[in-house]
């Protein structure tokens, strides 16, 4: 079994490195597997051959302006997968709208976290977000342990 | 028996009986008369052999001298009734011939004759009662039946004169209506006729008879009448006491004794007037009424029969109301309805006995019919109500053709709302993006190489960052400004002064190192939508917190002015009202962000939002001396 890992869905490189940068900087040190799209996203999660070998992420960052498949979709097919239900998920967007703040907690995301412009605030989010579901939060049995 | 007035036995008999005895010979000479015979003849006693006919002259010509001569030549007994003019009454008369004369027998029979020709009148009179009244109802005008019924009441009564007056009961007199006979004696003034006899009736309701004009204590004036040749007569009340209508008279030339027969047929006769006249009155009133009425009218009996048309209904029918009268309603529900189930309505009617009312076109019109249940039949009104239908069509289609409009513009609309909606989501998606790089990678760069770079090179960063949080504000002012356009509106009761209250307490608390009083006027109700007021106090009473910023003793006013205006008022910077035009424009700004710092979208949000609800806003202020904004929702 491998080290709880973290899977950051996001299609921007600079958000990409800052994203990075800032657990670095919280000292947060898990492996961080990067998919750029929704497809990839997909194959990623729903491989079970991969996933056997790997295991799932212990947390997901999910953007929700993606390329291909939404990050909403990507959400959905998440949680009516019963390999991947229970994934601790947090959608980490830009984005305020009212409609994806609903439809995020309607399609049963954990979390959501706006990032913000400033990059100590930014800092700030990233580090309470690992430190809430990387170290404080319990995970669900089944989810996060890979190789199951 | 020329002889046996010689028998004493025999005459002594003769004189006993009762009827009248007399026995002419052969020459018609009188040979005997008995007592009984002498006093109803008025006989001398001396006439015993002269000629009959001289003695009795008025028996020349009658019955008497007809049968006597019959039976003589026949040599057959006769028996007769026949008026004697010298004993002025009635004999039933016997008399048996002989070759040698005649023997009569008579007796009195005029109390019976006379009962026989009462009944006789009366059943005559009973008849021209029935008739005139039938000839009445069968539509003689007033003034015919008038001049109808004064002429049997001169036939019948065989009176001289009779006149027919009306009452007027504005005036409470009487005037002549109707006069017969009065040529025959000097003209009585018809403008004033003595009046006695007629206030009598009016007063009494009873009918006035007078056998004697002359000696009548109760209408002495009416004496005069003896010079036209009146004497007695009878006046009779048209109507009732409550409710008299005029008056008939009869006058005769002679003094008269009038039997009750004679009173009856008069009152009765002055009844039926009576009420011809107010079946003609009420009938005139219906009549008018129905025919005053712009709806049609018709009234039809128990077997769907006309009654009744009123002329709009005939006018419809293209026919005359004479010629509809009577004839079947389906003649015309078939013709001109062009549909059975209108007389299936007015059968619908007649069975239930229910009032109903229903539409339908014909010829090109539309028409609106109520039916009612009247008396054994149906009466139908019937409206045309083309003009409402039309315009109740035109509305429609008025109404389909707007709501197709505003459906089109609703599309037109959903979809630039949608384009919008993709517009925000990507600028605050994809604007943030790139100004977060910025924002990092420059923060980056001043952690990771700050000391190879100088104080300068850290500044331009520092203002890099600065320039992009600002971007950030903005982005994020400029998606409520365009999230207040998508908000759906709701209209509840708002409590403008709990809103304002509960902002200002959040000012204040954010806002410790100074105090700004706040007078808010209580109870400031309206109608909107709450989130979306709420935005626009917190917008105002923030812009007043800001710029009261360098005010020594800062106040802030919110209520509500006599013109029914909401205000939120302070005594800060103030403005230069020149400007105010610019002040509710996006981005438009009239301190430099040094001085106050603001995204300059704050006051366009407020007056999209008081648009948005139907209302207006408006500034006033001067610089240094405060601002006021003014706000109806």
């Amino acid at each position: 079994m491998s080290k709880p890992y973290i899977l950051l869905i996001e299609d921007n490189a600079d958000d990409i490195d800052l994203t990075r940068r800032a657990f670095e900087k919280n000292h947060i040190a898990n492996d961080v597997v990067v998919v750029r799209d929704g497809a990839q996203a997909c194959e990623f999660l729903f491989d079970e051959q991969r996933s056997i070998a790997n295991g799932y992420p212990a947390l997901i960052l999910l953007d929700l302006n993606l390329p291909k498949v939404s990050g909403l979709e990507v959400l959905q097919r998440i949680r009516a997968t019963e390999a991947t239900r229970l994934l601790p998920t947090v959608i980490l967007t830009s984005s305020k709208q009212d409609e994806d703040l609903i439809e995020g907690y309607r399609l049963g995301v954990n979390s959501y976290v706006r990032k913000p412009v400033d990059f100590n605030e930014f800092v700030e989010a990233v580090r309470q977000v690992g430190l809430y579901w990387l170290v404080l939060n319990e995970p669900p049995p089944s989810a996060g342990g890979g190789g199951m | 028996m020329a002889d046996a007035a010689l028998r004493p036995d025999l005459s002594l008999v003769l004189e006993r009986i009762t009827d009248g005895f007399f026995a002419l010979d052969a020459q018609w000479r009188i040979s005997y008369m008995n007592a009984q015979a002498r006093k109803l003849l008025h006989a001398r006693q001396d006439i015993v052999g002269e000629f009959w006919l001289d003695v009795f002259p008025k028996a020349r010509g009658r019955l008497f001298e007809r049968e006597y001569h019959r039976a003589m030549r026949d040599q057959r007994p006769v028996q007769f009734v026949e008026y004697s003019a010298t004993a002025e009454l009635w004999f039933e008369v016997k008399a048996y011939p002989s070759p040698d004369g005649l023997s009569v027998y008579f007796r009195d029979v005029s109390s019976r004759i006379e009962a026989q020709r009462e009944v006789e009148r009366t059943t005559r009179r009973q008849q021209a009662l029935i008739d005139f009244g039938r000839a009445a109802l069968a539509g003689a005008s007033y003034d015919q039946t008038l001049l109808d019924g004064a002429e049997l009441i001169r036939d019948m009564l065989e009176a001289s004169v009779v006149d027919v007056y009306h009452f007027d009961r504005l005036t409470g007199t009487f005037t002549i209506a109707r006069s017969l006979g009065w040529e025959m004696g000097a003209a009585l003034d018809p403008g004033a006729p003595p009046l006695e006899h007629l206030s009598f009736v009016l007063r009494t309701g009873e009918p006035f008879v007078s056998s004697d004009l002359r000696i009548d204590p109760r209408a002495r004036s009416l004496a005069v009448l003896e010079h036209a040749g009146v004497l007695s007569c009878v006046a009779m009340l048209i109507g009732t006491l409550h409710s008299p209508q005029g008056a008939i008279v009869c006058y005769h030339g002679h003094t008269r004794t009038f039997s009750v027969g004679d009173v009856r047929f008069v009152q009765s006769l002055a009844q039926s007037i009576a009420e011809f006249s107010s079946a003609l009155e009420s009938n005139r009133l219906m009549s008018e009424v129905l025919e005053s009425m712009h709806d049609a009218f018709v009234a039809v009996d128990g077997d769907l029969r006309i009654t009744y048309v009123n002329s709009r209904m005939a006018n419809y029918w293209g026919m005359s109301v004479g010629e509809i009268i009577g004839t079947p309603l389906s003649t015309y529900t078939t013709t001109f309805e062009s549909d059975e189930h209108v007389l299936g309505l007015y059968k619908e009617v007649l069975r239930e006995r229910r009032a109903m009312t229903f539409e339908n076109q014909n010829r090109g019109r539309w028409h609106e019919t109520r039916l009612y249940p009247f008396g054994g039949g149906v009466a139908g009104y019937v409206r045309d109500i083309t003009a409402r239908k039309t315009e109740q069509q035109r509305v429609l289609e008025l109404n389909a053709e707007l709501e197709r409009r505003v459906e089109e513009r609703t599309t037109q609309l959903e979809l630039a709302n949608k384009e919008l909606e993709s517009f925000s989501y990507s600028v605050s998606h994809d604007l943030r993006a790139p100004l977060r790089a910025i924002d990092g990678f420059s923060q980056a760069l001043l952690e990771d190489y700050g000391e190879t770079l100088d104080r300068r090179a850290r500044g331009y960063l520092d203002r890099v960052r600065q320039a992009a949080q600002r971007m950030a504000d903005l982005i994020d002012a400029l998606l409520r400004l365009s999230k207040v356009a998508r908000v759906p509106m709701a209209h509840v009761a708002v409590d403008l002064s709990a809103i304002a209250a509960i902002v200002a307490a959040d000012l204040n608390e954010n806002d410790t190192a100074r105090t700004v009083e706040v007078t808010i006027e209580p109870c400031l109700q309206t109608q909107g939508e709450p989130q979306l007021i709420q935005i626009v106090v917190a917008n105002l009473l923030g812009n007043a917190w800001k710029f009261t910023r360098h005010t020594e003793r800062p106040q802030v006013w919110v209520g509500k002015n006599s013109e029914g205006e909401f205000y939120v008022r302070d005594n800060g910077a103030g403005f230069d009202m020149s400007y105010a035009s610019k002040l509710f424009g996006a981005f438009a700004r009239l301190h430099s962000a040094d001085e106050y710092e603001g995204t300059g979208i704050g006051l366009a949000t407020v007056a999209r939002i008081v648009h948005r609800h139907g209302g207006s806003i408006r500034a006033e202020g001067a610089v240094g001396q405060g601002a006021a904004f003014y706000f109806t929702l």
